[in-house]
């Protein structure tokens, strides 16, 4: 801030407004902040901010800022969310904002999500073929690069798989949440449905895997993690594909 | 490790306690090349891994194509690089390659020095008609003059690093994520121990230390600053705007001396305009600036038109570290490695690492070991240009 209360130059281009943060510490204790948000804010921009100039202490999960590292799931005003993506002018201040259930609690906002990755499938990979630009022709380069880094099965241009592991999906999920209701859990589901559409020859294992009591037939079909999702997965559709290639696998 | 693992002194390299100080590539790199030679490492993060500057990189794995007219050497080592992340880190690129394009004619006189350069570099690069390139990349600016298709690539910035942590934990390394160095204890003219503050336990605690490494980034002036060091280093930090709509597959750049928002990398189902620059004293202090937001969103379309008129998704601010003291253009520190040992300072066993790149990560690893190794007296060889890494996930699965 500048001596007259403005703000430098390089961040005038819009009128900031105040926007009231209040962070679950604890079951118990909330704390609050004010932070400075203009048309671009985002919710990690302000805890940022907070960490930066209020409370150096602040604990929460973040990499990339951008939606693709999948580290800052939380939930805002009850809403889960991604705190890099969301802007603070999309919602109600004050802002409550909490730790990601059901996962351990490291502190503030910041979450243990190992739980997360427990029941994905061995050496799923997260290259995929790249369907994004209808018509392109990749280069012979390309191709000729193909070996070391590529699975064989990929061809063409390649990119990452849509989902980024942040959780949202589990965390809304009503069987994960409730007791005793042992489950794999939609992000990893999804990701069997993912490996069965790459790799068709390896149904039998992969089915085999999923078609137990914890896993695709724990699914209530609340079909909440769809609707989550922030990378458009669908975890519920392909759950739905695993339970009919289960089906037919075990014959009538 | 046969008998190179025995310093002078009969001291064995696993009776060598490293304590690593930053979780982002660079440590990343050197607590798993260390912990492959058998010495004891320790990584101290003082937030998640990676949420420095290394998780906010836009993802180009650079051929060194954007360093060959400037520094050989670097696009050398970023083309080595390039071929050795293929074989230990196999699907964790998108080895789509870049096209590089010529829309002036002062871009076009150019063009020969860039491409002599890359060859010198060793960098393979292939000069097309703009018709050609449309092929491979409709959205591009059907006015430029030509590309040359150069061997770049996308990495995940959070998840290629967290494979180095996953194998060095894997291997024995102590990898401790919230835990802030709040001190470094020396004595007699060497580091003994860092003290640092568990954020999970909250506790202090004191972690014995007969090296200590400095791999901060924009921070390691501060942490430096905790041992009494002063060291020249400049947070200079860069803009980049994301916008829904994988608009290519190739990574777009400016066949042009390296600037401002000149280079567009496809992610997931985003595209990504990089970056602006400038400098800063507090890498904490860091606000996104609305004007370079704006005037990036505007500059893509030199490159790819469309990008435009794409929905809005992400803006973010990375402080790149960079070596020396500048107060002119950032862009004219060398963006390359430094490691600096302050004997001088009077600490033997305290080291510091300034500058590097995401693409060269595994290299930077290599080479600040192969240099704390040299001044411990253990001849040991760097075997991480050929050691698989383990999965991402890896590093979850074993914490759990």
């Amino acid at each position: 801030m500048m001596d007259d209360g403005t703000v430098a130059d390089d961040t005038r281009a819009t009128a900031l407004t105040m926007v009231t943060l209040r962070i679950r510490r604890s079951p118990s204790e909330q704390i609050e902040f004010t932070v400075e948000a203009g048309r671009y804010t985002t919710i990690m921009d302000a805890l940022e901010q907070v960490r930066g100039e209020q409370d150096r202490n602040l604990l929460y999960r973040h990499s990339c800022h951008h939606g693709s590292c999948g580290t800052c799931g939380m939930i805002a005003n009850g809403e889960r969310l991604l705190a890099c993506t969301t802007r603070l002018r999309d919602l109600e201040s004050p802002v409550l904002l909490e730790p990601l259930s059901p996962y351990p609690v490291i502190g503030d906002l910041a979450v243990d999500a190992a739980p997360l990755f427990r029941d994905f499938p061995a050496d799923a990979g997260i290259l995929r073929e790249s369907e994004t630009v209808p018509g392109a022709v990749p280069p012979p380069e390309v191709d000729a690069a193909r070996g070391a880094s590529v699975r064989d099965e990929v061809a063409g241009f390649t990119r990452f798989e849509n989902c980024i592991e942040c959780g949202l999906c589990e965390s809304v999920c009503p069987v994960i949440g409730a007791p005793d209701r042992p489950f794999k859990g939609p992000a990893a589901l999804a990701a069997y449905g993912r490996e069965l559409e790459k790799h068709p020859e390896r149904a039998d294992e992969l089915l085999a895997e999923v078609d137990t009591p914890d896993g695709v037939w724990a699914c209530d079909r609340a079909l909440q993690c769809s609707m989550v999702c922030p990378m458009e997965v669908y975890p519920a559709r392909h759950i739905a594909v695993l339970q009919r290639a289960a089906r037919e696998r075990s014959g009538p | 490790m046969g008998s190179g693992g025995r310093t002078a002194a009969g001291r064995t390299a696993a009776g060598m306690r490293v304590v690593v100080i930053g979780g982002g590539g660079t440590g990343a790199a050197i607590a798993h090349d260390l912990t492959l030679r058998g010495l004891r490492c320790t990584l101290v993060e003082r937030g998640e891994l990676t949420s420095g500057t290394t998780g906010r990189h836009h993802g180009q794995l650079h051929s060194g194509a954007r360093y060959a007219v400037g520094d050989e050497q670097i696009a050398r080592e970023c083309m080595n690089e390039v071929r050795i992340l293929q074989v230990i880190a196999p699907g964790s690129i998108e080895m789509n390659h870049g096209l590089v394009l010529a829309l002036t004619d002062e871009d076009a006189a150019y063009a020969d020095r860039f491409q002599d350069a890359c060859s010198a570099a060793g960098i393979p690069n292939r000069r097309i008609p703009v018709a050609e390139a449309l092929t491979h990349e409709p959205a591009i600016n059907p006015g430029a003059r030509f590309a040359v298709i150069v061997p770049d690539g996308t990495l995940d910035a959070f998840r290629l690093p967290l494979r180095f942590f996953a194998t060095a934990r894997a291997n024995g390394a102590t990898i401790r994520s919230f835990t802030e160095v709040v001190g470094i204890e020396a004595a007699a003219g060497a580091v003994k121990a860092v003290r640092v503050w568990d954020h999970r336990r909250g506790v202090e605690e004191t972690i014995p230390a007969d090296v200590v490494i400095n791999a901060a980034g924009p921070w390691s002036g501060q942490v430096a600053a905790t041992a009494g060091v002063d060291l020249p280093i400049t947070p200079a930090p860069g803009t980049m705007v994301a916008v829904r709509g994988r608009l290519c597959n190739m990574v777009i750049s400016h066949l042009h001396p390296p600037g401002d928002g000149d280079i567009i990398v496809p992610q997931r189902r985003l595209s990504i305009i990089g970056s602006t620059q400038w400098e800063t004293d507090d890498p904490d202090r860091i606000r996104t600036p609305e004007r370079d937001i704006d005037w990036l969103i505007r500059r893509a379309a030199d490159f790819v038109p469309s990008f435009t008129a794409q929905e809005f998704h992400a803006a973010w601010t990375a402080a790149r570290p960079l070596a020396g003291r500048s107060h002119a253009g950032g862009r004219s520190l060398s963006r390359d490695l430094e490691v600096v040992g302050h004997k001088r300072e009077g600490l033997a066993n305290f080291y510091s690492v300034i500058g590097g790149k995401a693409t060269v990560l595994r290299a930077m690893g290599e080479a600040v070991s192969n240099l704390v190794c040299g001044d411990l007296h253990l001849d040991l060889a760097c075997t991480t240009a050929t050691t698989p890494l383990l999965p991402h996930r890896e590093y979850f699965r074993r914490a759990s």
